[in-house]
């Protein structure tokens, strides 16, 4: 739990963290850490990141400001593909096609969620190429950064490999019956997944700050961030204006059993995802926001 | 937190374990560091150098005074208070 506290306090802004991290680190390490500690944590970087003190600013220079927006964006895209994720497996089988066409506002909202993730993909594919290509380029002199760079590929490898094994223990099954066993596979890809996507994420940032980087690939990679924080705050409103029109359209559909294990309902799915977007989405604004007014 | 550094400059750790004596809260670390990274951009508090990783506050000038001003009022609307229940026990 202490451990998972310490990562949490990479969602403080980083000239909050260079000033203040050292000391809140010593302090969890004398503090019993509670998932309340964990809620006070997140509740504070969000608060950081909209009500940052001015003397901090000075902390970080321009470049480095950049960076951190940078590799701020992708970890909340990260994040916030997820809860995508979930939210298309929630509403990927039939009946909730047949309610998008009965209820325009469902339909619309599903598409509109489509759309922009699509939007958002590309975003922070063009954003990311122009960074990739000299990582890679200066990691064939530097070994750090080579160690650095190749991490994601690692962690991508291994997830493709958990998803084979996924794919192998799904048709290994009998039957179309959702068993406890294939949901606590899926549980464990799920949990995988987010282990090799935070590794991704941490080695990105890792990178970024490690090599050299041309000012107009960073204010590039920004603009690319720009509209991938609005792209998710379109999906993240277009999540929740599903929710409650699933909620009012088709309450049957809302109530009824979802998840691996079917322990939830569809509606409390859509909730956990709606919120986790909408935080996710919020991070990534304010993080483009500070790395805008670097960029100048 | 103020009145926690008023009897002179502590760390973190040391806020946290106070302001629970004084006021039976507990101040998660997020909400402890915000308050202070607020307190020290409005010059109400001071950092000192660090101590290893922990790094000891004290109040500026301009924090003892908020303080003091702030502990007037409430003692004035505490005072009021009191004689206001005093009066209502004594009638009735």
């Amino acid at each position: 739990m202490r451990r998972l506290a310490r990562y949490t306090l990479l969602l403080y802004p980083l000239a909050f963290r260079r000033r203040y991290g050292d000391e809140m680190c010593a302090l969890l390490e004398r503090t019993r850490v509670r998932p309340m500690t964990l809620l006070d944590l997140v509740r504070g970087a969000l608060v950081a990141h909209y009500r940052a003190p001015a003397a901090l600013a000075g902390l970080v220079d321009g470049a480095d400001r950049m960076r951190a927006s940078a590799s701020g964006v992708l970890a909340c895209w990260v994040v916030f593909a997820a809860a995508g994720f979930g939210f298309y497996k929630t509403t990927e089988d039939a009946p909730f096609t047949t309610a998008a066409h009965a209820h325009p506002l469902l339909g619309v909202a599903h598409v509109s969620v489509q759309a922009l993730s699509v939007v958002g993909s590309v975003a922070v594919l063009a954003g990311a190429l122009p960074l990739i290509l000299p990582a890679l380029k200066q990691a064939r002199r530097d070994p750090g950064l080579r160690l650095r760079v190749s991490l994601p590929v690692i962690a991508a490898l291994v997830f493709v490999g958990l998803t084979g094994l996924l794919v192998v223990a799904a048709h290994s099954e009998h039957g179309h019956r959702p068993s406890t066993a294939g949901g606590l596979w899926f549980i464990a890809w799920g949990l995988a997944g987010l282990g090799c996507a935070a590794v991704c994420v941490l080695a990105a940032r890792a990178s970024l700050f490690a090599m050299a980087v041309s000012r107009g690939s960073l204010v590039w990679a920004l603009a690319c961030g720009r509209l991938v924080a609005a792209a998710m705050v379109g999906m993240a409103l277009a999540t929740v204006l599903y929710t409650v029109a699933l909620n009012v359209d088709a309450s049957h559909l809302a109530g009824s059993p979802n998840g691996p294990l079917q322990a939830t309902s569809v509606g409390a799915s859509l909730l956990v995802q709606g919120v986790v977007m909408v935080l996710a989405a919020a991070l990534a604004t304010g993080t483009t926001r500070r790395g805008r007014r670097a960029a100048g | 937190m103020l009145t926690s550094l008023a009897e002179g400059p502590k760390h973190g750790y040391a806020i946290t374990l106070d302001v629970e004596r004084l006021s039976g809260m507990r101040l998660g670390p997020g909400t402890l560091y915000g308050a202070l990274s607020r307190l020290e951009d409005k010059g109400l508090i001071e950092a000192l150098p660090a101590d290893a990783r922990r790094r000891p506050y004290r109040l500026t000038a301009a924090g003892s005074a908020a303080l003091r001003e702030q502990l007037q009022t409430l003692e004035r609307v505490a005072r009021s208070g009191l004689d206001r229940l005093r009066v209502a026990e004594a009638t009735g």
